[in-house]
């Protein structure tokens, strides 16, 4: 039996984050950290790979383990290789709204900011994607910010029909929905669903998310058990790096998906890794723990040595020379050529984007970047076409 | 003349020797009744309403018991 | 080493030894109080008319050990089903070895009839130990009906084979949210020290030590290899190191 489910099945994920202390009074963990040895760095890479205790990722996200990435990375990118294969799944988003009534302290779209707010009918969202579907992708992620008015369930399942002949992946990464609604888009053949817990620090959480229905933290950590019992086919879980301390985030996310995966087993978690970039002109004092490229590198290898089956999901807000290091090392889902603003494929410079692009080559530019590594670019990962 | 089917196989009985509950055709097959169960036309018996199960005219009856097994 | 728990009652062995092919019911009984087990399994047949003193149930101390009666000769659920009733009405114990065999060569379980059975009966109130092929799918379908266990075989009843089913067993360990009992086919201690080693949390061995030339030595035997696997697991095993493949650093690009 996994050493985890020691715990009560029962056991909700909140309840779960409390007992360890990784969503409050989370001092405790910094010494526990301090005190990993080489040796306990060593058993950890000695076990057997892909398999998750907390002790082992306790080890692996250490700062004794920094030196010791080289190892992690052989382990890292073994491992992946061989759930995997060499293929590298290419995915790219299309941004349905701007428009949103939460307000997050971190994000361009927030309710507060003023700027033009931009919103696609499904026709015109359907024609951005034909775009995509004209570059070659097959996988494709609706973003919407929390436009509950206009993007509703209703939008999104139309839109997931009139997108089905062109593509054999549809995700969305919205606004939490209930078990029902998410129970419908995956009627509707939208197979997978990102939604990032942000922080698991529940102070943290207040700090940031002063309004919206975003706010209450225990609805939000809700979110992937209504989309497991609605039968979601894959979770994208992630925190956004920067707003509290990475390793125990780290403890958290790997937490909440060994609970997803017992929990809800024909769902497939995947992890993405948003990292905070401040906005020029604030200083980086206002966000004391932001990560280095060493620690995000530290971070996805830790959880691939953890979790050989989770996918690993890297987006264009990462420059292009560390993604091309990051293909080889543990990703198996990358997005290229990215817009991220409503109808940015269309009109790039007609609205304001959520983040900045910082890949901003083309996909034929990555794709041959991911070549060059020995890796076969994807398209389409398996035909959706019998739904 | 009577019978019962006992474990698959018909037993003819006089009709005034017929054994009239399973307690008594425990005893007259030699039976112990150390974790026996019975099944009678079907339905499960208890060792402890062995006594009180009244048997009639061709009926089926199962006689299990635990034994050793893997 | 922690204790082994199923469905809420803990236990000091993780050695469960079947009751059947032995000898005689005294070897048998000397054979169990050696193994250390706290479960033995037992059968249900019809009562034998010819020979009705044959009482192998006289031998098992029911104060010392759990009995677990098995379904053993059900080939359907509803087969299954009668047995698991007749089985709590002869002893008043609801624990029950789920087993539907219809394949008469290998005695292999049906994995349909199983999980039909498994439902009806959970929903009963037993507590179900079904006996299964190492299919990982199955067993979290069980897991899902609200079976106590899963008990996967290691490789067919009787044929001493060891662990042939070790990678899906693993992945069963893996992935379990219920104790997993590896049964069936395990003829050696080295197979019980190796499944307890890759991290089953128990073992049922019949036929091993009930055939076996000394069987209350060798059910020592497997009671030491059973503690010693289970030591090793806890311990944390290092896994087999491949060689790593000759190539540039995959890190250097981190500067210091």
């Amino acid at each position: 039996m996994n050493q985890q489910s020691a715990i009560s099945n029962q056991q909700s994920i909140g309840s779960i984050l409390g007992d360890h202390r990784l969503d409050a009074d989370r001092g405790s963990w910094d010494q526990r950290l301090r005190e990993v040895t080489s040796r306990d760095v060593e058993a950890a890479l000695a076990s057997r790979p892909g398999s998750y205790n907390q002790e082992k990722l306790l080890a692996l996200i250490s700062p004794a383990a920094e030196g010791y990435l080289e190892q992690m990375a052989r382990i890292s990118r073994s491992l992946t290789v061989q759930r995997f294969g060499r293929a590298m799944r290419l995915y790219a988003p299309v941004y349905l709204s701007s428009y949103c009534v939460n307000r997050c302290q971190y994000c361009g779209f927030n309710h507060d900011n003023e700027f033009a707010r931009a919103r696609l009918s499904v026709q015109e969202a359907v024609a951005e994607a034909e775009i995509l579907a004209a570059e070659g992708y097959r996988d494709i992620l609706l973003v919407s910010s929390e436009d509950r008015a206009f993007i509703t369930v209703a939008y999104l399942t139309e839109l997931a029909r009139r997108l089905r002949d062109k593509f054999s992946f549809i995700s969305i990464e919205i606004f939490q929905l209930s078990q029902a609604e998410y129970g419908q888009l995956a009627n509707a053949g939208i197979q997978g669903c990102t939604l990032y817990q942000e922080t698991y620090d529940r102070t943290v959480y207040a700090r940031y998310h002063l309004g919206g229905p975003k706010a209450d933290y225990d609805r939000r950590l809700r979110a992937f058990d209504d989309m497991g019992r609605a039968g979601m086919r894959e979770l994208g879980l992630g925190v956004l790096l920067g707003l509290a301390d990475w390793r125990v985030e780290t403890l958290a996310l790997a937490e909440h998906a060994s609970y997803l995966m017992r929990r809800y087993w024909q769902s497939r978690v995947s992890f993405s890794f948003p990292r905070l970039r401040p906005a020029c002109g604030v200083p980086s004092t206002e966000f004391p723990h932001l990560l280095s490229d060493r620690n995000l590198v530290q971070m996805m290898l830790a959880l691939r040595l953890c979790f050989a089956d989770a996918g690993i999901v890297l987006s264009t807000r990462e420059p292009a020379w560390l993604r091309d290091h990051l293909i080889e090392l543990a990703v198996t889902r990358i997005s290229a050529g990215s817009r991220t603003s409503p109808g940015g494929y269309t009109d790039p410079n007609a609205h304001t984007g959520q983040f900045d692009v910082n890949d901003s080559r083309s996909p034929s530019e990555v794709v041959a970047a991911i070549k060059s590594k020995g890796f076969d670019p994807v398209w389409k990962d398996w035909d959706g076409a019998l739904w | 003349m009577k019978s019962l089917k006992v474990n698959g196989v018909e037993r003819r009985f006089d009709p005034d020797e017929m054994p009239g509950t399973l307690s008594a055709l425990l005893d007259a097959l030699g039976v112990g009744a150390n974790a026996v169960v019975a099944e009678v036309d079907g339905r499960i018996v208890r060792r402890d309403e062995f006594h009180r199960t009244e048997l009639q005219d061709g009926q089926q009856i199962e006689l299990i018991k635990l034994m050793g097994g893997g | 080493m922690g204790k082994l728990t199923i469905a809420g009652r803990t236990f000091d062995s993780r050695l469960l030894v079947g009751t059947g092919k032995f000898s005689s019911p005294q070897v048998m009984a000397k054979a169990l109080a050696a193994s250390g087990a706290e479960i033995v399994t037992v059968a249900l047949r019809r009562v034998d008319i010819d020979n009705p003193a044959d009482d192998t149930l006289r031998e098992i101390d029911q104060d010392r050990f759990l009995l677990l009666p098995n379904t053993s000769g059900a080939r359907t659920a509803e087969e299954a089903i009668r047995l698991a009733r007749l089985a709590r009405a002869a002893t008043g114990i609801e624990w029950l070895k789920l087993e539907v065999t219809p394949d008469p060569y290998y005695l292999l379980p049906c994995p349909v009839e199983t999980l039909k059975a498994a439902e009806i009966l959970v929903k009963e109130g037993f507590v179900v130990l079904p006996y299964i092929n190492a299919d990982p799918i199955l067993a979290k379908r069980l897991q899902d009906v609200g079976t106590a266990t899963v008990m996967p075989l290691g490789s067919p009843i009787g044929s001493n084979q060891g662990l042939k089913t070790r990678a899906s067993l693993e992945i069963i360990i893996e992935q379990s949210t219920v104790p997993v009992v590896v049964d069936a086919g395990l003829g050696l201690p080295s197979h019980v020290a190796e499944a307890m080693e890759i991290g089953a949390d128990a073992v049922l061995v019949n036929t091993a030590i009930a055939t076996a030339g000394d069987p209350v030595e060798m059910a020592v035997a497997f009671k030491l290899a059973v503690e010693a696997g289970r030591k090793a697991c806890v311990a944390g095993p290092r896994a087999p190191q491949r060689t790593a493949e000759a190539s540039s650093p995959l890190t250097g690009f981190l500067r210091e």
